[in-house]
C-alpha cells in the first residue's frame, strides 16, 4: 500500500479534530448507543406522548362516562351487532371504555409520579445537601452562631409554650448565639457547660417562676438541659448526625405502610397520594445525595477553592452541586418508576384517586372482583400499563446510569 | 469491634424513641374521634366521655400545661404520650378497640403468619436470584445474560398486587392447581403451638395438613418474592463481576485452577458481602410489600389487619403493629450493620 500523506487527504493544519463535547453530550451519545436505554426511552416516550395528547386533545369526562349496556364487554377490534363501538382492551363494569381510561390514566401516574419525587428531592436532596457538607466541612462563626441560635430558639420554644411565655425562646436563642459567639470562653473544660447550664437555669427557672412554682422547677430543669447542650462544641456534624436520625426514623417505616398512615390523615385523592409518596421518599434522597457529597467534598478542587477563600454558598452550590448531579439523576428517574407503583399501590387500596377518575391502580381496585365472572382485560390491561410504564422508566434509569457514570454498576 | 458494636447499638435508641414518637403522632394526627369510632355514631355524650376518661383520651397529648399552673408537676407529665410510653415498657399495647382482644394476643397470632409468608418470599428469591446472578455474571453478555437481566428488570417493575391477581387467575381459578387465598382449608383443624403453620403441622406428624398450608403459601410467596428476587439477582451479578475483575482470579485463571473453582471458592466468597446487605434490605420491601399481598391473597397476617385498623381508625392495633414492624426493621440494620464487622476482616471501625 501507498503511502498517504496528510496533505493528499486534504489535512493541512490541524490534525486532531475533535468537536468540544460536554459531559452531558458525551452521555447522551452512551445512552443512544445503549439498546436497552433507547428501549426504555422509548417505551417513557410513548406514555408521556399519550397521556400528554390525551389530556389536551381527547376530552374526557370521567364523571358521565357511563353506559350499563356496554357493561363488562370483552376486547373487540371491529364492531358487531352486539357492540356498535371499538373497544381494543374492553370495557369496565359501567360499561366504560377501558382503552381510554388506561389512556388517560397515564396523565393521573405521571403527574402522580413528578410531583412526589418533586417533593422527595426537594426536602430530601437539601437535607443530604446541607448534612454532607457540614459533616465533612468546619463550620464559619458566622454558620455556628446561626446554628446554635436555632438549636436554643427550638429547644427554648418548648419551655416558652410550658410556661406561656414567648419571651423564654428569644432569650434561649440569645444563649446559643452567644455561646457559639463566646466559643473559646472556657472551652473544653467541665465549667463552660456548667456555666452555660446555669445560665439557662436561670432563664427557664427564673421567668418560669414567675408563673407558679412548678413552673420555675420544670422550666429551670429544661433550662439547665438546653444550657449545657448549648455550651457544647456542636457543629456540623451534630447537624448531620440529628438530620440523618430523623431519616433513619423514617426509614424505619415499611413505605406502603407509612404513605397508608399518611393518607389516612390526608384523606384520600390524588394530591394527598402525592404528598405521601413524596414524604416516605425524602430519606431516601436524603442518604443518597449525602454520601454523593460526602464523596465530591474530598476532591481537589473543593480543596483548592476553600484555599482561595471562596464562600461556602459557592463552595456547595457551584463546586459540589453540579458534580452529585448524576447519582441524583438516575435516582430520580428510578424513583419515578417506585413513585407510580407507590400510587397505583395506593389506588389499588382504595387510598389513590378517588373514583370516577381514571388512575391504573384505582381501576385494577374496581375490577379485580370481576375476575370471577371472566372478565380479565379489565385487570390485565391497567395492570400491564403499569408495568410498562414503570418499566420504561427502569430501563431509562439503568442506562442513564450506564451513561453517566461508566464506572457505577449496580 | 466492642466499642463499634456498643456504639451501633447505642445509636439504636433515638432511633427508637422517635419512632415511638412518630406512631404516637399518627393517631394524634388522624381524624376521628377514636371513642366515637368505638361507640358508634349514636352514642350518648356521656358514654363518649366515660370511654376517653377509661381509656386517657381526655389527656393532653404530650404535656399538661393546665396542671403545671396547678403547681402539680406530676399532672404535668401525665399525658397520652408518657402513658402509651410507660405501658410500652411494660409490654401492654393496649386493647384492641373495635374487637375489646389485647392486641399482643392477635399479635402473637398474626405476626408468625407474616414471618412465615415473608421467609418463604425470601428464601425462593434468594435460591433463585444468586444461581442466577452468578450465571449472569460468568457467561457476562450471553442470552442467558440479557435474558436474566431484563427479566430482573421486569421483576422490580411489576406492581405486586397486579402479579398476585394473576397468579390467581391462573393457577386458582382456570387451573385450579393452587387455592386462592387463605392460610390453611377451613376443614382442616390444626393444632397451634408457634402459629407457623408449617412448623405447627410438622410437630403435630399431620403431613396433609402440612401440604395444605404449603400450597397456600406458594402463590403468595411467588408474588412477594419477585421484588427481592430481582433485585438479589442484580446485585449478585453486579458484585460478582466487580471480584471477576480481580487481579487474583487472573492470576487462578493462569494458574489452571477449574472454572467451576474460581467462581464458587474464589469469587463468590468475596462477592457476597454486598448481597447479604441487599438481603438484609430486603426485610423493609417484604414487610412493606405484605400489605398487598395479605390483602389480595386474603392471608391472616399483620400488614391487612394493619391496614384494616388503620380504615376502621382502631389506632392500638396500629400503633402496636407498626411499633413491632418497626422494631423489627431496625433490629435486622443493627444485624446487618454489626455482621459487617465479623464478616470483612478488612473493615475496621474503631
Amino acid at each position: 500500500m501507498a503511502e498517504i500523506t496528510p496533505n493528499e487527504l486534504g489535512i493541512t493544519t490541524v490534525f486532531a479534530v475533535r468537536e468540544h463535547r460536554s459531559l452531558w453530550k458525551d452521555a447522551w451519545r452512551r445512552l443512544q448507543s445503549n439498546r436497552t436505554a433507547r428501549l426504555g426511552l422509548a417505551i417513557v416516550l410513548i406514555f408521556v406522548l399519550s397521556a400528554v395528547l390525551a389530556h389536551y386533545f381527547w376530552e374526557y369526562d370521567p364523571k358521565t362516562d357511563l353506559d350499563y349496556s356496554l357493561k363488562l364487554k370483552p376486547p373487540n377490534l371491529f364492531t358487531n351487532e352486539e357492540v356498535q363501538s371499538i373497544h381494543p382492551f374492553g370495557t369496565d363494569k359501567l360499561g366504560r371504555d377501558i382503552f381510554r381510561r388506561v389512556v388517560h390514566g397515564g396523565w393521573n401516574s405521571l403527574r402522580v409520579g413528578l410531583v412526589a419525587v418533586g417533593i422527595s428531592l426537594l426536602f430530601g436532596g437539601l437535607l443530604g445537601l446541607l448534612a454532607g457538607f457540614y459533616e465533612s466541612m468546619m463550620v464559619t462563626p458566622g454558620e455556628r452562631i446561626l446554628l446554635l441560635g436555632l438549636i436554643g430558639l427550638l429547644l427554648g420554644l418548648l419551655s416558652a409554650w410550658i410556661a406561656a411565655q414567648p419571651i423564654q425562646a428569644v432569650l434561649f436563642g440569645l444563649l446559643g448565639a452567644a455561646a457559639a459567639y463566646f466559643d473559646t470562653f472556657l472551652s473544653g473544660r467541665v465549667w463552660r457547660v456548667v456555666f452555660f447550664g446555669a445560665l439557662g437555669g436561670v432563664i427557664g427557672g427564673g421567668l418560669g417562676s414567675l408563673v407558679n412554682p412548678a413552673t420555675g422547677y420544670v422550666c429551670g430543669a429544661l433550662g439547665l438541659i438546653i444550657g449545657s447542650l448549648l455550651a457544647l462544641p456542636l457543629g456540623g456534624k451534630f447537624f448531620s448526625d440529628t438530620v440523618m436520625r430523623a431519616m433513619d426514623v423514617l426509614l424505619s417505616f415499611p413505605s406502603y405502610l407509612l404513605a397508608i398512615a399518611i393518607v389516612a390523615f390526608l384523606g384520600p385523592g390524588l394530591e394527598k397520594g402525592m404528598i405521601a409518596i413524596g414524604v416516605v421518599g425524602i430519606p431516601v434522597y436524603a442518604r443518597l445525595v449525602r454520601s454523593a457529597v460526602l464523596s465530591v467534598v474530598q476532591k481537589e478542587y473543593i480543596l483548592a477553592a476553600q484555599s482561595i477563600g471562596e464562600s461556602h454558598g459557592r463552595i456547595l452550590f457551584r463546586g459540589i452541586f453540579p458534580n452529585i448531579l448524576s447519582p441524583v439523576i438516575v435516582q430520580s428517574t428510578m424513583g419515578l418508576a417506585g413513585a407510580i407503583l407507590s400510587a397505583a399501590a395506593l389506588g389499588f387500596l382504595g387510598l389513590g384517586a378517588i373514583p370516577p377518575e381514571p388512575e391504573w391502580g384505582a381501576m385494577l381496585g374496581d375490577s379485580y372482583r370481576f375476575l370471577a365472572s371472566g372478565a380479565w382485560w379489565a385487570v390485565v390491561f391497567p395492570g400491564l400499563a403499569i408495568m410498562l410504564c414503570v418499566l420504561g422508566f427502569n430501563l431509562l434509569g439503568d442506562g442513564l446510569r450506564d451513561a453517566l457514570d461508566p464506572k457505577l454498576r449496580i | 469491634m466492642t466499642r463499634y458494636i456498643i456504639r451501633r447499638l447505642v445509636s439504636v435508641i433515638p432511633t427508637i424513641i422517635g419512632v415511638t414518637f412518630v406512631i404516637f403522632m399518627f393517631q394524634r394526627l388522624i381524624p376521628g374521634d377514636p371513642a366515637v369510632a368505638m361507640l358508634g355514631e349514636h352514642a350518648t355524650e356521656e358514654n363518649v366521655e366515660r370511654i376517653r376518661e377509661q381509656f386517657g383520651l381526655n389527656r393532653p397529648a404530650f404535656l399538661d400545661r393546665a396542671a403545671l399552673e396547678e403547681g402539680d408537676i406530676k399532672g404535668f407529665f401525665d399525658s397520652q404520650y408518657f402513658r402509651y410510653l410507660s405501658r410500652l415498657i411494660k409490654l401492654d399495647l393496649g386493647t384492641s378497640i373495635h374487637r375489646r382482644i389485647p392486641v399482643a394476643e392477635t399479635l402473637a397470632i398474626r405476626f408468625p403468619a407474616t414471618i412465615e409468608l415473608a421467609l418463604a418470599s425470601l428464601l425462593i428469591a434468594i435460591l433463585v436470584g444468586i444461581p442466577v446472578g452468578i450465571a449472569s455474571a460468568a457467561r457476562r453478555n450471553s442470552t442467558l445474560d440479557s435474558a436474566s437481566m431484563i427479566g430482573s428488570l421486569i421483576g422490580v417493575s411489576m406492581p405486586i398486587f397486579w402479579l398476585g391477581i394473576m397468579l390467581i387467575m391462573i393457577f386458582a381459578v382456570y387451573l385450579k392447581w393452587l387455592p386462592s387465598g387463605g392460610r390453611i382449608s377451613a376443614n382442616i383443624a390444626i393444632e397451634y403451638q408457634t402459629h407457623f403453620i408449617l412448623i405447627d403441622t410438622l410437630l403435630a406428624g399431620d403431613f396433609p395438613a402440612f401440604w395444605d398450608g404449603l400450597q397456600h403459601l406458594i402463590l403468595p410467596a411467588i408474588a412477594l418474592a419477585t421484588i427481592p428476587m430481582a433485585i438479589i439477582a442484580r446485585m449478585t451479578r453486579s458484585s460478582m463481576l466487580d471480584v471477576l475483575q480481580e487481579d487474583y482470579i487472573r492470576t487462578a485463571h493462569a494458574k489452571g485452577v477449574m472454572e467451576r473453582y474460581v467462581l464458587f471458592k474464589h469469587a463468590l466468597k468475596n462477592a457476597f458481602l454486598p448481597v447479604i446487605t441487599i438481603i438484609g434490605l430486603q426485610a423493609g420491601i417484604l414487610l412493606a410489600g405484605a400489605v398487598l399481598t395479605e390483602t389480595i391473597f386474603s392471608w391472616p397476617g399483620i400488614g391487612k389487619w394493619i391496614y384494616d385498623a388503620i380504615i376502621g381508625r382502631d389506632y392500638p392495633i396500629v400503633q402496636g403493629g407498626t411499633l413491632l414492624i418497626a422494631l423489627l426493621f431496625i433490629f435486622i440494620n443493627l444485624i446487618i450493620d454489626i455482621s459487617y464487622a465479623f464478616l470483612d476482616p478488612r473493615i475496621h471501625y474503631d
